[in-house]
């Protein structure tokens, strides 16, 4: 990491190999660690207690990855626009591109399973109030919220994408991430919602840490553009929106949840793809009319763990 | 992990230019870069056009953290489970919101727990332990009087008399198995509990966790 080349390669790597363990530690747990016709955990079974280590590794890994990241402060006459605003900047980049709009496409397929789902618990839910045999449950309001805010997620995810390969005059990286951020907390209360009455954690706890890790990654993303740009912890909320993305995606959710779920595991490999080349060579792109005149070659500053950026 | 970036540039109070500026006029940039009082003047206005923004990212931020942490409280910690039906009554009311303690929580002899017998139906019960592993449970329905290893219980609790079921006697002469309880609800003559041969004997596993207190409404809330 020393020699300046970018890190984003190291990232990537980690990341998806500790994914794919996780993932796969998962699917050993569902075949070894559940027992009855109910799936009632078995009690110190092997794969679940490996299972936490391995998501605890992975944690840890990915914070070191995090804590050694070079961010790189560049002299305020090599910087046009906003420095953070720009962390996502990815001219060209068709890499970038590809993955964001790959999520956001995602999104949007999942925009009309998810609606139908909770049309459908509507009706359900309808009839039995008109039947006055309503004895609780999901009234699939929450489903339906969530196709709404999908819908949003596609939108931003598509601007974001657009943003960075062809930024404009004033970088606006980030803030569209907001609308998968947002999306995120529909999603989450929908899954909170459907997991109330289940005693096994092991059934939803992995889709709840993947969700709450991917709308806290997104809510960082968006940080970039609004003076509050945590770069570190914006990369290790991308490794683990995979691994507990590819931890859920094991335990064969339905077809909505699964596509969210790639959508937004596509959007973190696309962060860990761009972020640290970012952090690293900040990019020269932005307003013309706030240049300052040149400085010589050379004189770049390196700031690595010491971030307090000043520049405009 | 790291500490927070502020992308505007900072105020003339703000000491953290002062590095940078210093570092700059050692490279002998000083004849062309900007002079401060110019840096001062963009830095107000730049902190102006990103006030608004950065306060409201502030707001959503709080929310959005705020939401996570209380979905994971809710999930690992405590759980808020409404009464639904009259099978607890006068304990609990149908509609009372209850707190239910769920970490590390192992079921005892008396809890009100609230747990998920998938055999009979989805959604979650609300039931008191009547008996642990290894005890024996005995119903006498010609006394209305439950007896564990032999004792018979001090119910205070129950809202009347029991009498027999409809669906029959059920199982009233058991003993718990290993890793089991048995319940039943404090109204015993409109309770689907242990008794009843389609919910059984209680796996612990099964349950979510144990009933500390009555939340909402208020006029009914106590400690359970």
């Amino acid at each position: 990491m020393k020699n300046r080349r970018p890190c984003n390669v190291f990232w990537l790597v980690w990341t998806l190999l500790l994914a794919a363990a996780a993932a796969g530690v998962r699917m050993w747990q569902k075949a070894t660690a559940f027992e009855g016709s109910y799936g009632l955990p078995v009690r110190g079974a092997t794969a679940s207690v490996v299972l936490v280590c391995v998501l605890v590794i992975a944690g840890a890994a990915l914070a070191i990855l995090a804590a050694r990241q070079p961010v790189t402060t560049p002299p305020r006459s090599q910087i046009r626009g906003r420095r953070w605003d720009m962390s996502f900047f990815a001219t060209g980049d068709v890499v970038f591109l590809a993955l964001v709009w790959f999520g956001a496409f995602c999104s949007l397929a999942a925009v009309p399973l998810l609606f139908g789902q909770g049309r459908e618990l509507w009706k359900a839910y309808q009839l039995a109030v008109a039947m006055k045999t309503w004895q609780g449950g999901d009234n699939g309001v929450l489903g339906m919220v969530t196709a709404v805010l999908a819908l949003l997620a596609f939108l931003g995810l598509l601007q974001i994408g657009r943003d960075g390969f062809r930024p404009g005059r004033r970088g606006k990286g980030g803030f569209w991430a907001a609308l998968p951020a947002c999306a995120g907390c529909g999603w989450l209360l929908g899954t909170y919602r459907n997991c109330a009455a289940d005693p096994v954690l092991w059934d939803y706890v992995p889709l709840l840490l993947a969700v709450i890790a991917g709308m806290l990654m997104y809510t960082d993303w968006a940080g970039m553009s609004c003076a509050a740009a945590r770069p570190r912890r914006t990369l290790w909320l991308a490794g683990m929106t995979v691994v507990c993305s590819w931890v859920a995606l094991a335990s064969r959710p339905d077809t909505g949840t699964a596509l969210l779920l790639i959508s937004q595991s596509a959007s973190a490999l696309a962060a860990l793809w761009r972020l640290p080349i970012n952090l690293q060579h900040p990019p020269k792109v932005g307003s013309e009319d706030k240049l300052i005149p040149a400085v010589p070659q050379g004189t770049e500053m390196t700031t690595e763990n010491k971030e307090e950026d000043t520049h405009e | 992990m790291d500490e927070q970036l502020r992308d505007s540039q900072p105020t003339p109070e703000t000491p953290d230019a002062g590095p940078v500026l210093d570092q700059m006029d050692d490279l002998g940039l000083t004849e062309t870069a900007p002079t401060r009082d110019t840096r001062t003047s963009a830095s107000s206005r730049t902190q102006k056009d990103t006030s608004l923004g950065y306060e409201l990212y502030l707001n959503v931020r709080t929310l959005v953290f705020v939401l996570a942490a209380l979905i994971l409280v809710f999930t690992f910690v405590v759980r808020i489970i409404v009464v639904s039906g009259s099978s607890m009554e006068n304990t609990l009311q149908n509609g009372d919101s209850m707190l239910v303690w769920c970490l590390g929580y192992e079921p005892k002899q008396g809890d009100v727990v609230v747990l998920t017998q998938r055999s009979y139906q989805n959604d979650s019960l609300v039931k008191r332990v009547i008996a642990t592993e290894g005890q024996r449970v005995d119903i006498d329905y010609d006394t209305g009087t439950v007896y564990v290893d032999g004792v018979a219980l001090e119910e205070d609790y129950i809202k009347e008399t029991m009498r027999v079921p409809n669906y029959g006697e059920g199982l009233n002469h058991v003993t718990v198995p290993e890793g089991c309880i048995f319940v039943m609800g404090d109204n015993r003559n409109d309770s689907a509990d242990s008794r009843y041969p389609n919910i059984g004997i209680i796996d612990t596993r099964s349950v979510i966790g144990r009933a500390v207190m009555v939340v909402f409404p208020f006029p009914d809330f106590n400690l359970l």
